[in-house]
């Protein structure tokens, strides 16, 4: 399953399911990452932390992060 | 609305909680409802702050109290606990929950898990002017019809909707108009798990608690929750309710998930789009250079030094005042009371006044700092100052947030420490808190530059390396320790909004700027003017006199432990006195070796103050002369390590409102300036 992580700037996906555990999952789907979220990824430079667009906002999220965030459905 | 706030006999006052996610504009509707009638303070029992305050409307008496800004109500940090914990058992008459128009979506998030709780709720949906220029046009009323509780339109930068928010709440809590509010239904999809859950909890939790909430965090694994019920329920019965939780372990995607598509289904009806709308994504220049990993840091401490300068440029009249007019007041009351007991004079003259004193002049510099604080994180840019900062701050266990206080501490530590508030996490906060004095200020690298140079001449810069390298593990050490002793749960990592930017509220900025300054003044100079005071107690009684003062006497008390460190009993003084400033430190040690004019009655506090001068030169000389270098080494590095100054003490219970939290502190960098001595001169007897 693709994650958030392998996108590439300008790129969007659906979110389809989070791992890890309770907190992070109970932290980012409290923030809109639930599954059949549209997101954007806005800057991706290959380390450091990614930053994302979805639902409206800009959101940063860690490398270790993004990478928990599963998506489907990669498209320009 | 009138100026009054005083109860009146037999009147009640009613309870107001204010929700919200943060940057929804909740503390500019807080400063709206309660004007200049707030109290800041601690949640009970909790180094959260708490502000509250207070209005009237038509004879009625309103108490506000602002929760802090989260996103959800599960257990995951602190201010979440404190949030429900204070609706469910404080049961205020009203709870607003603060919406964002032009997000809708995300910001209704927390109104979906205010809603199942048991109290009476209104939503202010604040910014909808933002939400109209971006072509979405809301329906009020549907919306109103369809969550079942009063929704108020508003514009709170503008003050519009802020007199219909306050009827609205006279209406709701006077008529105790029965509100039915549609409560979402999250269990959908883990229907029968849930069933379950109520009929085993059923009878078992605090009434104050509704069945059907607990069971749902039960289901989205919720920590406080989970206790709650182990400790009213029999142990087969927790069983029974571990086994199905650990069933259904991805419950808690599947919940939120229930109450986004509620939200969903309500923005589809009520929200309609205007061509125009639809999301613009594209990202502004400045905010490119402002997340670049490359140009964000140089751009983030710019604009710090643009800061300080301008902090700079407001206290410099004030600084100027109380530098020259400090030594006039002094000597003034040194006349005054030529007729009064000897120690009064000494206690006003040499304690109280020089420390007060100098901290006053300071205030002018901190007001700009936190004017300055307060108009990054109003406007937006904070977030991005995070954004960049994340990758050094992670990896001495902080947050990206902590990047701002802790750049400003390479400035000043007061600030540095006050600054910490613009970190939202109860536990990044004080770690944060704590870390930013071991940052070296502009005043300890220039007295370290000065030492070095001092006792060590072209072998300086060598020194001033080791104390960086020192300095970054010592960092990398504490963060490490302060996780492991006050980070129970699992590391959050970095997830973090970066909120639109917008312009900024001149009124909120400076209502921040007044309160935190205000908090200074209160807590911070009750600190600095009672320790000026205890140092000159110490320095003085019993004789008037320092080499026979208590000081003077612990000082030779403690040559045991200073032996350790190669420091004979007057370096241990002047590390005591370096507590109090660095600046001055190297003054005392002037008096103790004999140096100045009249040791009987040159006082410690004024040279540590410096409110005294002192030929420097001289001393140098002297010094060198009967200090080895291994000493002078552990010296230095003490000094370098201890408590930065008696400013950033206040500071820090200034911010805390803890006794605990900053002894606790002082007692850490104390020991970290004795281990940094110690290891110093061990180092120093074999290299040196």
């Amino acid at each position: 399953m693709p994650v958030l992580i392998s996108l590439e700037e300008g790129q969007m996906a659906v979110v389809s399911g989070l791992t890890g555990g309770q907190r992070f999952v109970s932290r980012a789907s409290a923030i809109g990452f639930t599954p059949g979220t549209p997101v954007t990824m806005m800057q991706n430079l290959g380390r450091g932390p990614v930053l994302v667009y979805l639902r409206d906002t800009q959101v940063a999220l860690g490398r270790g992060e993004a990478a928990k965030v599963q998506v489907e459905g990669r498209g320009q | 609305m009138t100026a009054k706030t005083a109860d009146l006999p037999g009147q009640r006052t009613f309870t107001i909680a204010l929700a919200g996610q943060p940057n929804t504009g909740k503390s500019t509707v807080f400063n709206q409802l309660t004007g200049a009638r707030q109290h800041v303070g601690n949640w009970p029992g909790k180094t959260v702050e708490q502000k509250s305050g207070t209005y009237n409307y038509q004879g009625t008496a309103y108490h506000v109290v602002d929760l802090p800004g989260t996103y959800s109500l599960t257990a995951n940090s602190l201010e979440e606990t404190i949030s429900r914990d204070f609706i469910i058992g404080e049961q205020p008459d009203a709870v607003i929950v603060l919406v964002d128009a032009a997000q809708l979506e995300r910001t209704m998030y927390l109104l979906a898990e205010v809603l199942p709780l048991p109290a009476s709720v209104i939503v202010a949906l604040n910014m909808m002017d933002v939400a109209e220029q971006e072509g979405r046009r809301i329906d009020v009323q549907a919306l109103e019809q369809r969550i079942g509780v009063p929704v108020v339109p508003m514009v709170a930068a503008k003050k519009l909707g802020v007199p219909e928010l306050v009827e609205t709440i006279h209406h709701l809590v006077t008529d105790r108009r029965e509100c039915a509010p549609r409560i979402p239904d999250v269990g959908g999809t883990e229907g029968r798990a849930l069933e379950q859950i109520k009929a085993l909890i059923a009878g078992q939790i605090p009434a104050a608690y509704p069945t059907d909430w607990v069971a749902i965090k039960l289901l989205e694994g919720d920590t406080a929750i989970k206790s709650l019920v182990q400790k009213g329920s029999s142990p087969e019965t927790w069983q029974k309710l571990e086994g199905i939780i650990g069933r259904n372990g991805d419950a808690a995607l599947a919940v939120a998930s229930a109450r986004y598509t509620w939200i969903q289904q309500i923005t589809r009806e009520v929200v309609s789009h205007s061509a125009r709308a639809g999301g613009d994504i594209r990202r502004g220049k400045f905010d490119k250079i402002a997340t670049h990993p490359l140009w964000g840091i140089p751009l983030a401490i710019l604009m710090m030094l643009v800061a300080f300068g301008i902090a700079m440029i407001i206290a410099m009249p004030v600084m100027m005042l109380a530098m020259s007019g400090l030594p006039v007041l002094i000597d003034a009351t040194r006349q005054a009371l030529t007729g009064a007991p000897a120690w009064l004079s000494a206690l006003l003259a040499d304690g109280l006044l020089p420390g007060v004193g100098m901290a006053m002049a300071f205030l002018g510099f901190l007001f700009g700092m936190f004017f300055a604080i307060g108009f990054v994180e109003d406007i937006g840019y904070l977030a991005r100052v995070a954004f960049v900062g994340d990758r050094f701050m992670s990896r001495i266990g902080l947050h990206g947030k902590s990047f701002l206080p802790m750049i400003t501490s390479l400035g000043c530590n007061v600030a540095g420490v006050l600054g910490s508030r613009v970190v939202d996490s109860w536990q990044q906060r004080m770690m944060t808190l704590v870390m930013a004095p071991i940052v070296p200020c502009l005043a300890v690298r220039g007295v370290t530059g000065f030492y070095g140079a001092l006792f060590f001449g072209a072998g300086a810069p060598l020194v001033t390396v080791a104390l960086l390298l020192t300095l970054i593990v010592w960092l990398a050490f504490t963060g490490f320790l302060f996780k492991r002793l006050f980070i129970k749960e699992e590391p959050g990592g970095l997830i973090m909004e970066l909120p639109p930017y917008h312009k900024p509220n001149w009124r909120t900025i400076f209502r921040f700027t007044w309160g935190h300054t205000q908090s200074f003044i209160v807590r911070g100079m009750t600190l600095v003017a009672g320790a000026s005071v205890v140092i000159w107690a110490l320095s003085y009684l019993p004789h008037g006199d320092i080499e026979t003062s208590v000081l003077g006497v612990a000082g030779r008390a403690v040559e045991p432990l200073g032996r350790l460190l190669g420091m004979d009993w007057r370096l241990m003084v002047a590390l005591l006195a370096s507590m109090a400033s660095k600046e001055a430190a190297l003054a005392t040690l002037g008096v103790l070796y004999g140096l100045s004019s009249g040791v009987g009655t040159s006082s410690l506090t004024g040279l540590i103050l410096g409110a005294e001068a002192i030929e420097h030169t001289a001393i140098a000389t002297a010094i060198q002369a009967s200090v080895s270098p291994a000493s002078a080494l552990a010296f230095v590095f003490a000094a370098f390590f201890s408590v930065p100054c008696l400013g950033t003490l206040g500071a820090i219970y200034s911010e805390t409102k803890s006794w605990k939290w900053t002894l606790g502190a002082t007692a850490y960098y104390t020991f970290a300036a004795l281990l940094a001595g110690f290891l110093a001169y061990r180092v120093g007897l074999l290299v040196l």
